[in-house]
C-alpha cells in the first residue's frame, strides 16, 4: 500500500499543489494527468527522492507501512520506470538484468540462469550477450521494465513510460506492462497526459485537482 | 582515360585551393585552419630532422643532466596527473548529486581563469620556507626565522607535482561536471539508486566505467600539458637538473648546433613517454574490463563520507593563492613570521612597468579575434570530421610544436615579428575556442536555419543573421577563453617572439628568478586580471546585448 499525505510542494514562493493525499493499493494502478508544466514530474520526483534541492515539500510518503519520505532512494524500494529506457549502455542485456537483481541470490550461475529465464519470458531469449544499443525500441522497453521488476520493488513509478513509442507498438508495450504488475500485485503510479494510457477501469487524478479548491 | 586520372588526381590533391566554381567549399572554409597548422609541417623536419642522427642520440645518452631530468619529469607530471584524477574523482563520487557539486561547479571557472605562472608564483609564496603556510605555524613552534624546509623547487619536483595536481583537478571536476551535466547520466544515478544500490557504488558500478573512456582526452590533455611545462617548471621545479621540458627549451635555444639537436632529440623522447604512458594506461583499462564480474547484486550500504570538506583544501589553496600576491604587492616591509605585512604602500603598483600587459593585451585580442571567424566558418561549412585534428595541439607536448614553429619561421626570416607571434599563439587559442564552442554550436536547433533558408536568406546571411546572434552568449565565451589561453602562452612568445616581445607570462617567470617579490607580484596579478576582465567582460556584454531578449539569456 502505496500513501501520500498531505503532500504540498512549492518553488520560490509559488505553491505547485497543496494537500495532496493518495493511497494506492496492492496491484492497483492509479493514474495522474495534468497538463504539462503542472507538476507531474516534481512530484513524482519527491516520490523517489530526487526533488531539486530547490522545492520545499512539506507532507509525508508511506510505503507498507513504512515512511519513505527520509530515507535515501536506495533505501525506499521503489521501482521506475521513465520514457527513456535508461539502459547502462557498458553492460550487455543480460547483465542489466542481473545488476537489478538481488543479491540473495549468489551464485553466478544461478543468476544467469534466473536472467536467461527472464529474457525467455519476454521474447527475448538469447539476447544475454547482446549490446543494449543494438536492441530495438520496443525490446529495450521491455528489457527496461524487467530490470525494474528484477530488483523486487514495493511499488511502481511510472514517468509517462509510453511516450516514446509508436502507436502500435505502444498499444502492445501498455499491455506487457499491465499484465506484469498484475502478476507482482504492487501499487503503482503512472504519470501520463495521453487519456488511451489509463488503464481499464483504472482510478485516473488530475493533479489541478489540488492546485485552486483543496488549497 | 585522362579525365579519370584527373579526377583521380584532383581528389587526391584537394588541399590545394584554385579559385574557381567547383571549389569544395569544405576546403576553403579549412583554409584559415590550414594556415595555422600547415607551415608547421615543415618546420617540424626542419628542428626534428637533427635528431636523426645517431652522433645526437650518442651524446645525449651520455649527458649527465638528462637522467636526473627525466626523473623530476616523470615524478611531477606522473603524480601530479594521478592526484589531479584522484582529487577530482573523489569529490565527484562524494558530493555529485548535491547542492555542494552545483555550487562548486559554479566556483570552477574563476579559479580555472587563473594563469598557470600566476598560479605557480602564488603558490611558491604559500608553500616556501618563509611562506605563509610556514608564516601560519611559526607561532606554535616559536620560529623565528623561515624552517630549514625544501619545500619548493625541491629536486624530486613534488612542489611541481602539487601545483599541476592543484591547477589541473578543477580543469578535471570542469571537465567532469559538464559531462555529469547531461540528463542521461544524472538519469542513471537516479536508476540504479532506486535499483537498491549506494551512492560509492552506483559511481563504482555504473558511471565510473560510462565516464572513464569520455574523460580520455581531457586527461591525456592534462599529461601532455605538464610532460611540456616549462614556466611552472623554473618557479618551482628543481634547479640544476631541471625538469626535462626546462632542460629540453634550454638545449633548444642555445647557440651550439649540438645542443640545438640534442634539444631535438630529447624532445622526442617526451613523445615516447607520453605514448609510452597513454598505452600503459590504455592497457589497465583493457585489464580492468576484462576481469569485470558478472552482477553479483550486492546493495552495500556504504558510509557516508559527504561531510568530510575534502573540497576545502583544493579550493582554499585557489583563492590563498591570490590573496598572498595582492598583500606582497602592497607589502612594504613584511618579516618572517608575521602573518600580515607590517607596513604596505601602493608603491610597486604606481612604479609597475605595464608594457608587458599592454603587450599581453594586444597579442590576446589579435589571437582570439583572428581564431573567432576560423571556428565560425570551420563548424559551419569545414571539413568536420576532421574536427578531431584540431585537437592535437592540446595532446601533444607543446616543446616539438613551438620548436617547429620557430624553424618554420626562421626560414621565412619572420623571427622575432609581431605577426610571428600572433600566429605561434593561434595553434593553441583555436583547438581551446572549438572545444568551448563545439557544444553550443552542436546544439543549436538546425531548423531554425532552414526556417531562415526557407524565407530566402543564403547560408551567409542566414548565419550572420539568426546563428551567430543566436550564438552570442557561447561565442562571446568562446572569445574570453580564446584571450585567456593566449595570456598564458609562454614557450611560443619566447621562441616566435624572438625575445623581443615581453608579456606578462614571461615578465612574470623572468622575474621569479630575481628577488623583488613585489615586482613580481605586479605582473603574476595583472597576468590574472587580464583574463579575469575578459570573461567579466564577456558576460557582462552578452547580458547587456541580450537584456531585451529572454531567449538569449
Amino acid at each position: 500500500m502505496l500513501n501520500i499525505k498531505k503532500l504540498t510542494i512549492s518553488h520560490a514562493g509559488k505553491t505547485l499543489f497543496a494537500g495532496l493525499s493518495l493511497a494506492v493499493d496492492q496491484g492497483e494502478i492509479v493514474t495522474i494527468t495534468g497538463v504539462s508544466g503542472s507538476g507531474k514530474s516534481t512530484l513524482l520526483n519527491w516520490m523517489i527522492g530526487d526533488l531539486d534541492p530547490s522545492f520545499v515539500a512539506t507532507g509525508t510518503l508511506w510505503l507498507n507501512d513504512v515512511q519513505c519520505d527520509t530515507l535515501p532512494i536506495e533505501a525506499r524500494h521503489m521501482g521506475l520506470l521513465f520514457q527513456d529506457d535508461l539502459l547502462f549502455p557498458h553492460l550487455s542485456v543480460g547483465q542489466n538484468l542481473a545488476f537489478a537483481l538481488p543479491g540473495k541470490i549468489k551464485d553466478v550461475k544461478a543468476r544467469r540462469q534466473r536472467v536467461e529465464q527472464t529474457l525467455d519470458n519476454i521474447g527475448l531469449a538469447g539476447f544475454h550477450d547482446r549490446d543494449p544499443a543494438t536492441l530495438s525500441g520496443g525490446q529495450r522497453a521491455r528489457v527496461s521494465l524487467m530490470r525494474t521488476l528484477l530488483a523486487e520493488p514495493q511499488a511502481l513509478l511510472l514517468d509517462e513510460p509510453f511516450s516514446k513509442l509508436d502507436a502500435v507498438l505502444r498499444t502492445q508495450f501498455r499491455a506487457f506492462v499491465f499484465e506484469q504488475i498484475e502478476r507482482q500485485r504492487i501499487p503503482t503510479l503512472l504519470v501520463t497526459h495521453d487519456p488511451a494510457d489509463v488503464p481499464q477501469g483504472g482510478r485516473v487524478i488530475e493533479i489541478s485537482d489540488w492546485q485552486h479548491s483543496h488549497v | 582515360m585522362a579525365q579519370a586520372l584527373r579526377l583521380a588526381l584532383e581528389r587526391a590533391l584537394p588541399l590545394v585551393p584554385q579559385n574557381r566554381p567547383g571549389l569544395p567549399r569544405q576546403w576553403l572554409a579549412a583554409l584559415p585552419v590550414l594556415l595555422i597548422f600547415g607551415p608547421l609541417l615543415p618546420g617540424l623536419y626542419w628542428a626534428l630532422s637533427p635528431a636523426m642522427e645517431p652522433m645526437v642520440w650518442q651524446a645525449l645518452w651520455m649527458d649527465a643532466q638528462w637522467p636526473h631530468a627525466l626523473r623530476s619529469t616523470l615524478i611531477s607530471n606522473v603524480l601530479g596527473t594521478v592526484l589531479a584524477c584522484g582529487m577530482a574523482a573523489l569529490l565527484a563520487t562524494l558530493h555529485y548529486p548535491s547542492r555542494l557539486w552545483s555550487s562548486l561547479q559554479r566556483r570552477l571557472p574563476l579559479l580555472l581563469s587563473v594563469p598557470h605562472a600566476a598560479f605557480a608564483v602564488g603558490l611558491f609564496f604559500l608553500i616556501a620556507p618563509s611562506g605563509w603556510l610556514a608564516r601560519a605555524i611559526a607561532h606554535f613552534f616559536q620560529w623565528t626565522s623561515p624552517p630549514d624546509w625544501v619545500t619548493v623547487q625541491d629536486p624530486y619536483a613534488l612542489s611541481l607535482a602539487l601545483a599541476l595536481a592543484i591547477k589541473e583537478s578543477w580543469f578535471l571536476l570542469w571537465v567532469l561536471a559538464a559531462v555529469l551535466g547531461e540528463q542521461a547520466v544524472s538519469r542513471q544515478m537516479v536508476i540504479a539508486r532506486s535499483l537498491g544500490y549506494s551512492r560509492t557504488q552506483t559511481w563504482r558500478l555504473i558511471l565510473w566505467p560510462q565516464l572513464l573512456p569520455r574523460l580520455r582526452w581531457p586527461v591525456m590533455a592534462v599529461f601532455a600539458y605538464g610532460l611540456s611545462v616549462v614556466d611552472m617548471a623554473i618557479i618551482l621545479g628543481p634547479g640544476t637538473p631541471p625538469t626535462l621540458a626546462v632542460l629540453i627549451w634550454r638545449w633548444l635555444t642555445d647557440p651550439d648546433p649540438a645542443l640545438q639537436a640534442r634539444g631535438s632529440a630529447a624532445s622526442l623522447i617526451l613523445l615516447i613517454v607520453l605514448l609510452v604512458c597513454v598505452l600503459a594506461v590504455r592497457g589497465l583499462g583493457w585489464l580492468l574490463k576484462q576481469i569485470q564480474p558478472y552482477p553479483g547484486g550486492q546493495r552495500k550500504p556504504t558510509a557516508n563520507w559527504r561531510w568530510l570538506p575534502l573540497h576545502m583544501p583544493l579550493f582554499v589553496t585557489g583563492y590563498a593563492v591570490v590573496a598572498v600576491l595582492i598583500l606582497w604587492s602592497v607589502a612594504q616591509t613584511w618579516f618572517f613570521p608575521a602573518l600580515l605585512p607590517d607596513a604596505v604602500s601602493l608603491e610597486s603598483w604606481l612604479l609597475a612597468d605595464w608594457t608587458p600587459f599592454w603587450t599581453t593585451w594586444w597579442l590576446a585580442i589579435a589571437a582570439s579575434l583572428l581564431c573567432l571567424p576560423t571556428v565560425l566558418i570551420w563548424f559551419e561549412w569545414g571539413p568536420k570530421h576532421l574536427n578531431a585534428l584540431l585537437y592535437l595541439p592540446l595532446i601533444v607536448p607543446a616543446l616539438p610544436l613551438v620548436a617547429g614553429q620557430y624553424a618554420t619561421l626562421l626560414h621565412l626570416h619572420l623571427d622575432g615579428t609581431a605577426v610571428a607571434l600572433v600566429w605561434s599563439h593561434l595553434l593553441w587559442v583555436l583547438p581551446y575556442m572549438v572545444l568551448t564552442l563545439i557544444g553550443p554550436y552542436r546544439a543549436f536547433d538546425a531548423r531554425l536555419m532552414s526556417s531562415a533558408r526557407a524565407l530566402g536568406y543564403s547560408p551567409w546571411r542566414a548565419c550572420l543573421a539568426v546563428k551567430w546572434p543566436m550564438l552570442l552568449r557561447p561565442i562571446l565565451a568562446t572569445l574570453a577563453v580564446g584571450f585567456a589561453v593566449s595570456v598564458a602562452q609562454y614557450l611560443p612568445t619566447l621562441f616566435a617572439g624572438g625575445g623581443r616581445f615581453i608579456t606578462v607570462t614571461t615578465e612574470a617567470v623572468a622575474l621569479s628568478a630575481g628577488g623583488n617579490r613585489r615586482v613580481l607580484t605586479v605582473q603574476a596579478l595583472l597576468q590574472i586580471a587580464l583574463p579575469m576582465a575578459a570573461f567579466g567582460l564577456a558576460a557582462f556584454a552578452a547580458n547587456w546585448l541580450g537584456r531585451h531578449r529572454k531567449g538569449l539569456r
